[in-house]
C-alpha cells in the first residue's frame, strides 16, 4: 500500500473506533500491519536524488569541458586525463560494491559516474587520435560497455543512460540505414537488473521511473527494430505492444496508484489512442500484407524473420496477459481498451489477403468505432466509479477522433455533417435518458 | 561463491574490459603514428558540432569507393581489406577490396557498404572509413570553418598513418599547409597570395 494511502487509513481509524464499525483490538492490529510511514523515507529519497544529480552535472560537465578540446595539452595528458576518471570512478564502484552495497544512493550515485566517466573516456579517446565515427557509433560503444552496469551495481540511473544511449545508437543507426538487429538482445541486459528493483520495492519512486525509462524504450524499440520488410507489420506490433502493456501495467499495480507510478498503462492508453488514430485512416490500410512485400532492395534475413515474430507473438503475448491477469467483473475498461487486438487479428489479414478498396475503408471505419466505443465506455466507467480523470480521458479521445474527422478530407462535407448531427443527437438523448434516471433515484430516495 | 562475490569478480571483468578498450584504441593509434606509413586522403571540409566530443572538421574523402577483387562474394556491411596505392599526382587510392588482407603492402582494415555496379559496369563497393572527423579547439574550427567559407573552396587533405590495417590521422592540410599554420597566414579574411585556385575534388 502507498504511503499516502497508509496515512488515510490511520487517519480513519480513530473514527471508525469511535463509530464502532471497527474495535480497538482491530484497530492496533491494523495500526501493527501498516505502521506509521517514517518521514526518513522522504529524507532518503533526497540522498539518492542527490547522489544522482550530483554525478550527473559533475560527469556532464566533465564532458564538456573535455569537449573545448585541449589539443595544446599534448597526446600523453589527454590520455591520462582520459583514463584517471574512469579509473577513479572504477575504484569508487568496487568499493561500493564490497563496502556500501547496501546503500541505494551510494549505488546510484558511483553508477552514474562510472556511465559518464566511461563516456568522457571514450569521448576524448576519439578526439585525442580523431577516431571514431558518427555519434551513433559512439553511443553503441558505450552501450557495449554500460550493459552489464545496472545489474551489477543495482542502478536504475546506469538502467535509464544505458536504455537511452541504446535508443540514440538506434535512431542514428537506422537513420543511415544500418542494421539494428542486436538492439533487443543488448536490452535485455536491463531485465535482471527491472527484476531485482520491482521484487524488492514494486511501490517505490525508483521501480516507477525503470517503468517509464522501459516503457519509452519499448515504444521507440519496436518502430526502430522493425526491418520493415512486409508493410504494415507495424500494425500488428505496435496494437499488441500497447494491449501488452495496458494488461501488464493493470496487473502489477494496485488501485490508489497515481499516474507517475502507473506508466505502462499511461504509454499504452496514449499509444492506442494515437495509434487508433492513425488507423481511423484508409490510408495505412493500403498496400499492406505479404503480397506487397519489398524484394528489390537487399534486407537482412534473421530481422526480417524478427518482424514477423513480434508481430505474430507481441498480440499474443497481450491476449495471454489479458487471460491471465484481467479479470471481466473488476477490469470492464481495461477489457475494452485491449479489444483492438482481436480486432487487428480479424481486419489485417483480410485486408492483406484481398486488398481491396472495401476492406481498407472497412478496416478505417471499424477503428473510427473502436475509439468512438471506447471513449464512451471510458467516460461511462469515469462516471460510475465517479473518477475525473477517467471521465476525461474518455472526453479527450471522442474530441480527438471528432476533431480528426472534421477536418477529413476524403469524406464529403453532407456525409461529415449528417454523421455529426446524428452523433450529436445521440449525446443529447443520452443526456436526457440520464438526466431522467437521476430525477427517479432522486425521488426515490428517501 | 555468494551474489556479491560474482558481482565483485563480473564488475572486474567489466572494469578491465573498459579500460582495455581504450587503451587499445590508445596503443593502436600510437603505434600507427609512430611507425605507420604515410598517406595522403583528398577531402573536402566542413565543421559541424558533437554535444560529447566537441568541435570538429567533419571530413568528406574524394573517393569512398573501391573495385572488388575477383571472386568476392556479394558485400553486405562486412569486414574488408582494402589495400592502398599512390595515384600519379601522389594521393592514396584504393586497391581492389578483399576478404584477405594482401600479401605486401599497407592495407586498411574497413567496414564495407553494399557492392553494385558502377556507371562503367565495374563492380565496386562503398566504404566506411573509420577516420571522418578531425577534432579542434572550439575556437580553431569554427576559424577554419569560417576561412574556407571567406576563402572558397581550397584544396584540401589528411594525412594518414597506417599500420596493421588500422589508420591515424596525423594532420590536416589545406592549401598545401599544416592547419593551423594555415590559419596563420592572415586569418578567414585574407586570401595568401601563393594560394593556386583549385578544387579539392
Amino acid at each position: 500500500m502507498s504511503n499516502r494511502s497508509i496515512r488515510w487509513l490511520l487517519n480513519e481509524l480513530p473514527g471508525l473506533v469511535s463509530d464502532g464499525v471497527l474495535d480497538d483490538a482491530a484497530a492496533d492490529r491494523l495500526r501493527e500491519r501498516y505502521p506509521e510511514p517514517s518521514s526518513l523515507s522522504g529524507s532518503r529519497l533526497a540522498i539518492i536524488i542527490c547522489a544522482v544529480f550530483g554525478a550527473l552535472l559533475i560527469g556532464s560537465g566533465v564532458i564538456l569541458l573535455i569537449a573545448h578540446n585541449w589539443e595544446h595539452l599534448g597526446r600523453p595528458a589527454r590520455t591520462a586525463i582520459a583514463l584517471l576518471p574512469l579509473l577513479i570512478s572504477q575504484g569508487l564502484a568496487g568499493w561500493v560494491l564490497v563496502r556500501r552495497g547496501e546503500s541505494t544512493a551510494w549505488r546510484e550515485g558511483t553508477a552514474t559516474l562510472l556511465a559518464l566517466a566511461l563516456a568522457a573516456a571514450i569521448a576524448i579517446v576519439d578526439q585525442t587520435y580523431h577516431r571514431g565515427g558518427d555519434l551513433e557509433d559512439f553511443f553503441w560503444r558505450l552501450s557495449l560497455m554500460l550493459a552489464p552496469l545496472p545489474w551489477l551495481l543495482n542502478s536504475s540511473s546506469s538502467a535509464i543512460i544505458f536504455l537511452a544511449s541504446l535508443t540514440w545508437w538506434a535512431i542514428g543507426a537506422k537513420s543511415d540505414r544500418l542494421e539494428v538487429i542486436w538492439l533487443w538482445p543488448l536490452a535485455l541486459a536491463v531485465v535482471p537488473h527491472v527484476v531485482t528493483v520491482m521484487r524488492a520495492e514494486r511501490r517505490g519512486l525508483r521501480a516507477a521511473n525503470l517503468q517509464w525509462a522501459c516503457a519509452v524504450f519499448l515504444c521507440i524499440a519496436a518502430g526502430l527494430g522493425l526491418e520493415w520488410r512486409v508493410p504494415g507489420l507495424w500494425i500488428l506490433v505496435y496494437t499488441g505492444l500497447f494491449a501488452l502493456m495496458i494488461a501488464v501495467g493493470t496487473a502489477i499495480r494496485r488501485d490508489e496508484d497515481g499516474l507517475w507510478r502507473r506508466p505502462f498503462e499511461v504509454v499504452g492508453v496514449a499509444g492506442s489512442v494515437v495509434l487508433w488514430l492513425i488507423l481511423s485512416f484508409d490510408e495505412p490500410w493500403k498496400n499492406i500484407g505479404w503480397q506487397h512485400i519489398h524484394n528489390d532492395e537487399r534486407f537482412h534475413q534473421a530481422a526480417s524473420f524478427f518482424d514477423v515474430v513480434l508481430a505474430v507473438g507481441l498480440p499474443l503475448a497481450a491476449l495471454g496477459a489479458v487471460a491471465l491477469t484481467l479479470d471481466r467483473k473488476r477490469h470492464p475498461l481495461q477489457m475494452a481498451w485491449v479489444s483492438s487486438v482481436p480486432l487487428v487479428a480479424v481486419l489485417w489479414p483480410w485486408v492483406a489477403s484481398g486488398n481491396t478498396l472495401d476492406a481498407k475503408f472497412v478496416a478505417a471505419v471499424a477503428f473510427n468505432l473502436l475509439l468512438f466505443g471506447v471513449g464512451i465506455a471510458t467516460i461511462a466507467s469515469g462516471i460510475r466509479n465517479q473518477n475525473l480523470g477517467t471521465v476525461n480521458l474518455g472526453m479527450v479521445v471522442v474530441a480527438l477522433l471528432v476533431v480528426v474527422r472534421f477536418f477529413d478530407a476524403e469524406i464529403g462535407f453532407v456525409a461529415k455533417g449528417l454523421a455529426f448531427i446524428v452523433v450529436g443527437i445521440g449525446f443529447l438523448v443520452a443526456n436526457l435518458v440520464l438526466a431522467r434516471r437521476l430525477r427517479s433515484a432522486e425521488g426515490e430516495t428517501p | 561463491m555468494t551474489g556479491k562475490t560474482l558481482r565483485l569478480v563480473i564488475f572486474v571483468v567489466l572494469a578491465v574490459i573498459q579500460l582495455a578498450v581504450a587503451a587499445d584504441a590508445i596503443i593502436r593509434s600510437e603505434l600507427a603514428l609512430r611507425s605507420g606509413e604515410v598517406f595522403r586522403f583528398k577531402l573536402q571540409p566542413v565543421d559541424p558540432v558533437d554535444a560529447f566530443r566537441g568541435r570538429y572538421v567533419a571530413l568528406r574523402f574524394a573517393v569512398e569507393k573501391a573495385p572488388v577483387a575477383e571472386g568476392v562474394p556479394p558485400l553486405h556491411q562486412q569486414e574488408i581489406f582494402v589495400p592502398l596505392v599512390v595515384d600519379a599526382d601522389g594521393f592514396a587510392a584504393f586497391g581492389p577490396a578483399d576478404l584477405q588482407p594482401p600479401a605486401s603492402g599497407a592495407f586498411l582494415l574497413l567496414r564495407s557498404g553494399f557492392d553494385h555496379l558502377d556507371d562503367n559496369g565495374d563492380r565496386v563497393v562503398s566504404l566506411i572509413l573509420p577516420f571522418q572527423r578531425y577534432y579542434m579547439t572550439e575556437e580553431l574550427a569554427k576559424e577554419v570553418d569560417r576561412s574556407l567559407w571567406r576563402r572558397g573552396r581550397r584544396p584540401a587533405w589528411v594525412t594518414v598513418r597506417i599500420r596493421n590495417g588500422a589508420g591515424v590521422i596525423e594532420d590536416l592540410f589545406i592549401d598545401g599547409m599544416p592547419v593551423r599554420e594555415w590559419l596563420s597566414t592572415g586569418g578567414p579574411d585574407v586570401i595568401p597570395a601563393d594560394a593556386t585556385d583549385g578544387s579539392s575534388e
